[in-house]
C-alpha cells in the first residue's frame, strides 16, 4: 500500500511527481498534462495545486525557479530533485503493489 | 545562494513580504493562462471570468491558503538552511582546530582552567547558598535562639523554660522544636564500639521539620518525657553501615552510650539538622512541667510558621513576648528585650552562616580567573586571525557577507568555549570531590554539592558568553576594507597595525591588573590565616596529644567510679614510656561547645544592668591540667595534689576576675555552682591566664575550673565526657598502641574518640579559613600563570612583527644590548601599567572582604608591597625570553621582504 498519508494527499502527489519526471513544468501546465493524459478523468482543483507543490518544495521532492513560459510571460518552473525521483520511484512501486494485491480480488469473477 | 532567493532579494518596492508577492504573482500567472485557454475554446470574457471563478474556488480563500503554505515552505527551507550552514561552519571550526594542535590544546586547557574553575564555586554556591534545604516548604522553618547583648553573645542557647514558655506562647508558629547536638557511643552487635554523631530533639521537631521516617515512626511525646522508654531513631547511612539496611531492625535493641535503647524508626536519606551530620535521632527528654532550671542555657530551636503568618509578623509577636516575659517568669533570667533577647532567622541563613561572603568572594575571585582566560584567548585569536585574512578575503569575493563571517567567528569562539568547558566540568568534577575529601568541614552542607542542572547549564552559559566575547574580538580588525586591502597587499600588514597592537597590550594590561588583583587577596587571606595560626590560645600546644574518652552511665553508673577510673588511667599513661604529663578535662580548647551555668558569688549582689551572675565555660580536670597545658597562673596557685581529696576549691580565669572582681583580690572568696541546694562554697586558690575557648578568633568568656574529684564529693555529679591530654616529645603514632593498651587494661569498651595531636585540633579549627585560603592561593596562581604566558605571548607576537625594524636597527649598529633593553622595556611597560591598576582594584576590593580578615588589615602595605614586587619579578622573567630571541634577529634574514 502506498505510504500512510492522506490519501487524497498522496495520489495527488505521485500524480505531480510524475508529471515533472518528463521535464521541468510550471504549475498551470502540471494541472493541463495530468487532465490531458487522464482523459480528463482527473481534474486537479486550482485551490489545492499550489499548495500541494509547495508542500513538495517544502519537502525537497521539487525544486522552484523563475524563468520564461511559451508565451513570454514570467513564470514558476518546477523541477524533480534526486529525492523526488526516489519518492516517485517508491510510489509507483507501492501503486504496482497495491494494484497487484487487490486486481484478484476486485476485477475476477 | 539559489537564483530564487537571489530574485527574491531583487524583488521590488511594494511593500508585501516577498514570498506572498512571489505567490500572488505566481496565482495570476495562472488565472491568466486559464482565461486565455477559455476564451480560446470560445467563452466571453465575463464568462472566462466566471469560470475561473468557479475552479479556484473562493479564490481570497485559496489565494490565502497558497500563501500559508509557501510562508511554511519558507520557514522550514530558510532553516534547514541555517542548520547546514551551522553544520558546515562547525564542521570548519573543527577542521582548523586539528589543523593547528598546539594552538588547540592550550587555548582548551586555558578555558579548562578558567570554565572550569567557575563551575567548580558555582557548585558550591549552588549547593550551599542557593538550593533550599531539603524539608517541605522550607522558607517557613525559622531558627530561634538567644542574645546577650552587654555580655557580646551574639548567638546563645535557650534554656528549656523558655522554649516551653515560647512554644505555649506563640501564635505566629505552627509548632516549634528544640534540639542539641552532639556524640554518642554505639555499639550495634558484636562490632567494634564507635562515635557517632547524634541530635537529641523533641517530639514536636518531626512536625516541624515535616520530615517522617521512612520505615517505622518518629518516636511520640510521652517517650519524650525524662523517665520514658528509651528510643531511638536511627539516620539512613547508619542503618545501611551497621544494620545492613535490614528492615527488621525495628524494634531491635542497640546499646547508646551503654543503655540499651529500642529502635523506632529510620530516617529517609539526606535528612540532617542544621548540618549536624547526625545519625542517630533520640529524644530531649525535657519535662514540661519543669521551669526550675531557667539558666541552663543548650537548646536550638526551630520552629515553623503558622499558615498565614509571616517572618515579619513572627518577629514583631516575639517583641511583644519579650516585653512581657516577666510576666511568666517573674525573677532572674527571664528573657526581655534588652539583656537577654530570643531572636530568630531563616534556618537557611543560620546554616548557612558567615560562609556566604567568603563564597561570593571566591566566585568573584574565579570569574576574574576566566577574565583572564578569556584576554589571552583573545589575544591568540586575534593573532591567529592576522594570519587568515587571505582566507577571509577569498570569502568575501565569493560573496560571504559580512554577517557570515561575524558567525563563523562565532561559531570558531563557540566551539572552542565548549570543548573548554567539557573538559573544566571534568576537572570540577574531580577537584571539588577532592578539595571536600581533604577539608570535610570547611563548607556547610557539602552533601549537596554537585554538578547538577542548575550548574551545567551555568557551565554552557558562561561557555557561549565567553566563546562569543573572544570569538568575535578579532573582528574588531577584520573590517570589509581591510579584506578587499588584503587581496591586494604584498606582505606589507600595515593596515591598522597600530590598532590592534594597541588592542593586545591594553589586553595584556588587564590580564596583569587581574593577576594582581587575585594575588593580593590571595596574599591577604594567607597572612590571616598565618595569623590565626599564631594567635596565643593561652596553653603551649607542642608536643601535647589528646584523645577523648566517655564514661557511659552503663559502666559507671556512680560517679566515683569514674573518679576513680580517671586517676588509674592517668596514673597508668603516666607510666607509658615517653609520657611527661598527663591531665584529662571536660572541654577541649580552643573551640568548645558553651557549657555555662548561673553561678552564685558571695557577697556580690546582681547589678539591675551588670553582668548576669553566670559563667560561660565550666571546666572540670584533674590536678596536672595546668601543669601539663602549661597555662600559667597569675595569681594565687593551680590544684595540687592535696586538694584532692581536701575541701571545695576552684581556679578562675582573668575574664572573670576581671569581670566580677575588677577590684578586689578574687583569692580566698567564695562562690557556688547552681546544681542544688546542698552544694557547698568553693574558694577561689587561683587565677588562671585567659584560654581560648570559642574558637581561635573569638573572644575569651568567663571560666571556672572545677577538680574533676569534687564532683563526686561535693556535687554528686561527674561528667562522662572527657578529654585526655599527655604531653611527649614522641609522635601520636608511637604512642597510641601504649596509650590503647592502657586503656584497654581497664576497660575493653572504650574507643578512644579522635586521637590527635594539638597542633591538629588547632588546625581543625581553623579549616573553613584554610580551606577558603588555599582555595583563593590556588586561584590566584593559575592566574599569574595565565597572566605570565599571556604576556610572553604578546611579547613574542610583537618581535615577530618588529623583525624587519629589529634587524634594520642591528644593521645600522644597534648592539645586543640595546635591542634587549627596547623588548624589556616595552613588556615592563605593559607590566607595570597593569600592577598599579591592579594595585588600585585591589585597595578598593579588599574592604569587601574585610569580615574574612583576621589580624590583617585589608590595605596591609606590606603584603602589597611583596605582591607588587612578586608580579614584577614574574613579568621580568615572562618578557626575558622574548626579549632574548629579538637579540637573536639576524639582519640580513629579517631585512628580506617575504
Amino acid at each position: 500500500m502506498p505510504a500512510a498519508r492522506d490519501s487524497l494527499h498522496g495520489t495527488l502527489d505521485a500524480l505531480v511527481l510524475k508529471t515533472l519526471s518528463w521535464g521541468p513544468r510550471h504549475g498551470y501546465a502540471i494541472a493541463n498534462w495530468i487532465a490531458e493524459t487522464s482523459g480528463d478523468a482527473i481534474r486537479i482543483e486550482e485551490g489545492s495545486l499550489y499548495p500541494a507543490l509547495y508542500r513538495l518544495e517544502r519537502q525537497g521532492l521539487i525544486i522552484a525557479e523563475w524563468g520564461v513560459s511559451e508565451l513570454g510571460r514570467k513564470a514558476r518552473f518546477y523541477r524533480l530533485t534526486p529525492a523526488g525521483r526516489r519518492q516517485l520511484r517508491a510510489e509507483v512501486e507501492g501503486f504496482r503493489r497495491f494494484v497487484a494485491a487487490v486486481s484478484p480480488i476486485l476485477l475476477t469473477g | 545562494m539559489s537564483a530564487d532567493r537571489r530574485a527574491r532579494q531583487l524583488d521590488g518596492a511594494i511593500w508585501r513580504a516577498p514570498t506572498e508577492r512571489e505567490v500572488d504573482a505566481e496565482l495570476e500567472f495562472h488565472v491568466e493562462m486559464l482565461t486565455r485557454e477559455l476564451r480560446a475554446a470560445g467563452l466571453s470574457s465575463e464568462a472566462a471570468g466566471a469560470e475561473v471563478q468557479r475552479r479556484f474556488g473562493d479564490i481570497a480563500q485559496a489565494s490565502a491558503a497558497a500563501r500559508r503554505a509557501a510562508t511554511h515552505r519558507d520557514r522550514s527551507m530558510r532553516l534547514t538552511e541555517h542548520l547546514a550552514a551551522l553544520r558546515s561552519d562547525v564542521a570548519h571550526a573543527l577542521r582548523l582546530l586539528r589543523r593547528a594542535p598546539g594552538f588547540t590544546i592550550v587555548a582548551v586547557l586555558t578555558l579548562a582552567l578558567g570554565i572550569g574553575a567557575n563551575s567548580a564555586i558555582f557548585s558550591v554556591v549552588n549547593g550551599v547558598v542557593l538550593k533550599p534545604l531539603g524539608y517541605p516548604e522550607p522558607d517557613r522553618l525559622m531558627f530561634i535562639n538567644s542574645q546577650f547583648p552587654t555580655l557580646g553573645f551574639d548567638e546563645f542557647w535557650v534554656s528549656p523554660p523558655e522554649f516551653f514558655e515560647y512554644r505555649e506562647r506563640t501564635q505566629a508558629f505552627g509548632e516549634i522544636g528544640a534540639y542539641t547536638t552532639g556524640a554518642v557511643n554505639l555499639m550495634s552487635d558484636g562490632a567494634a564500639p564507635e562515635r557517632v554523631n547524634a541530635v537529641a530533639l523533641s517530639a514536636s521537631m518531626f512536625d516541624v521539620l515535616g520530615v517522617r521516617p521512612m520505615l517505622g515512626r518518629p518516636f511520640t511525646a510521652a517517650e519524650d518525657l525524662p523517665n520514658a522508654e528509651s528510643v531511638v531513631v536511627l539516620g539512613y547511612d547508619l542503618w545501611r553501615r551497621a544494620f545492613g539496611g535490614d528492615p527488621t531492625v525495628i524494634g531491635r535493641r542497640v546499646q547508646i552510650q551503654g543503655h540499651p535503647e529500642t529502635v523506632v524508626g529510620v530516617m529517609p536519606p539526606g535528612f540532617d539538622l542544621h548540618d549536624a551530620k547526625a545519625q542517630l535521632w533520640r529524644p530531649l527528654g525535657l519535662d514540661p512541667a519543669s521551669r526550675e532550671n531557667r539558666g541552663s542555657h543548650f537548646l536550638n530551636l526551630v520552629g515553623r510558621l503558622a499558615s498565614g503568618a509571616s517572618e515579619a509578623s513572627a518577629r514583631t509577636e516575639l517583641r511583644g513576648l519579650l516585653s512581657r516575659w516577666g510576666e511568666v517568669a517573674p525573677g532572674r533570667h527571664a528573657p526581655n528585650d534588652s539583656t537577654h533577647r530570643l531572636q530568630l532567622e531563616p534556618l537557611r541563613d543560620n546554616v548557612i552562616g558567615g560562609v556566604r561572603t567568603a563564597l561570593w568572594v571566591l566566585q568573584g575571585a574565579v570569574g576574574l580567573v576566566l577574565l583572564i582566560a578569556c584576554a589571552n584567548m583573545a589575544n591568540l585569536l586575534l593573532a591567529r586571525a592576522e594570519t587568515r585574512h587571505k582566507e577571509f578575503a577569498i570569502r568575501a569575493a565569493l560573496g560571504a557577507g559580512r554577517g557570515h563571517v561575524l558567525r563563523q567567528f562565532l561559531v570558531e569562539g563557540i566551539v572552542l568555549a565548549l570543548l573548554g568547558a567539557a573538559v573544566g566540568l571534568a576537572l570540577a568534577h574531580w577537584g571539588l570531590r577532592a578539595l571536600l575529601a581533604l577539608n570535610p568541614e570547611s563548607v556547610p552542607r557539602a552533601a549537596d554539592i554537585g554538578l547538577d542542572p542548575l550548574v551545567l547549564a551555568f557551565t554552557a552559559g558562561i561557555a557561549l558568553l565567553t566563546g562569543a566575547m573572544f570569538g568575535l574580538a578579532p573582528l574588531l580588525h577584520v573590517r570589509e576594507r581591510t579584506l578587499s586591502g588584503a587581496l591586494r597587499e604584498g606582505g606589507t600588514r600595515s593596515t591598522g597595525t597600530a590598532g590592534r597592537a594597541r588592542l593586545r597590550n591594553g589586553l595584556a594590561v588587564a590580564e596583569v591588573a587581574l593577576a594582581v588583583m587575585l594575588v593580593v587577596g590571595a596574599g591577604l587571606l594567607l597572612r590571616s590565616f598565618w595569623k590565626l595560626t599564631r594567635v596565643d590560645a593561652g596553653f603551649d600546644r607542642s608536643e601535647l596529644v589528646t584523645f577523648g574518652l566517655v564514661l557511659p552511665d552503663a559502666t559507671y553508673p556512680e560517679p566515683q567510679m569514674r573518679a576513680r577510673m580517671l586517676g588509674d588511667l592517668t596514673t597508668r599513661l603516666r607510666q607509658t614510656p615517653g609520657v611527661e604529663e598527663v591531665a584529662a578535662m571536660t572541654g577541649l580548647p580552643p573551640a568548645r561547645e558553651v557549657n555555662a551555668n548561673d553561678t552564685e558569688f558571695e557577697g556580690i549582689e546582681q547589678q539591675p544592668g551588670g553582668p548576669p551572675q553566670n559563667v560561660d565555660y565550666y571546666q572540670s580536670t584533674t590536678e596536672d591540667y595546668f601543669r601539663t597545658m602549661r597555662i600559667p597562673i597569675v595569681r594565687g596557685r593551680g590544684f595540687t595534689a592535696t586538694d584532692v581529696g581536701g575541701p571545695p576549691v576552684v581556679v578562675i580565669n582573668e575574664t572573670l576576675a576581671r569581670t566580677f572582681y575588677p577590684d578586689q583580690d578574687p583569692v580566698g572568696r567564695r562562690l557556688r555552682p547552681p546544681f542544688g541546694d546542698s552544694i557547698p562554697w568553693f574558694t577561689i586558690v587561683g587565677v588562671a591566664a585567659d584560654v581560648k575557648q570559642g574558637g581561635v578568633d573569638a573572644k575569651t568568656g568567663t571560666e571556672l575550673y572545677f577538680l574533676y574529684d569534687h564532683g563526686p564529693r561535693y556535687v554528686g555529679f561527674a561528667p562522662s565526657e572527657l578529654n585526655i591530654v599527655l604531653r611527649s616529645p614522641r609522635s601520636l603514632g608511637a604512642l597510641l598502641p601504649a596509650v590503647r593498651q592502657a586503656v584497654g587494661e581497664l576497660d575493653r569498651s572504650l574507643p578512644l574518640v579522635q586521637p590527635r595531636t594539638m597542633d591538629e585540633v588547632f588546625g581543625d579549627s581553623l579549616t573553613r579559613q584554610r580551606f577558603l585560603s588555599q582555595l583563593l592561593a590556588i586561584f590566584a596562581g593559575v592566574a599569574l600563570l595565565l597572566a605570565a604566558v599571556g604576556t610572553y605571548g604578546i611579547l613574542g607576537y610583537m618581535v615577530n612583527e618588529r623583525r624587519r625594524e629589529i634587524g634594520i636597527r642591528m644593521a645600522l649598529g644597534a648592539g645586543r644590548g640595546q635591542v634587549l633593553r627596547m623588548v624589556l622595556r616595552q613588556g615592563l611597560a605593559i607590566a607595570a601599567a597593569g600592577i598599579v591598576l591592579g594595585l588600585v582594584a585591589a585597595l578598593a576590593l579588599s574592604r569587601v572582604a574585610s569580615s574574612l580578615l583576621y589580624g590583617v588589615s585589608p590595605a596591609d602595605p606590606l603584603t602589597f608591597v611583596v605582591v607588587a614586587a612578586a608580579i614584577g619579578v614574574v613579568a621580568l622573567a615572562a618578557c626575558l625570553l622574548p626579549a632574548r630571541r629579538a637579540t637573536r634577529v639576524d639582519p640580513l634574514v629579517a631585512m628580506q621582504v617575504d
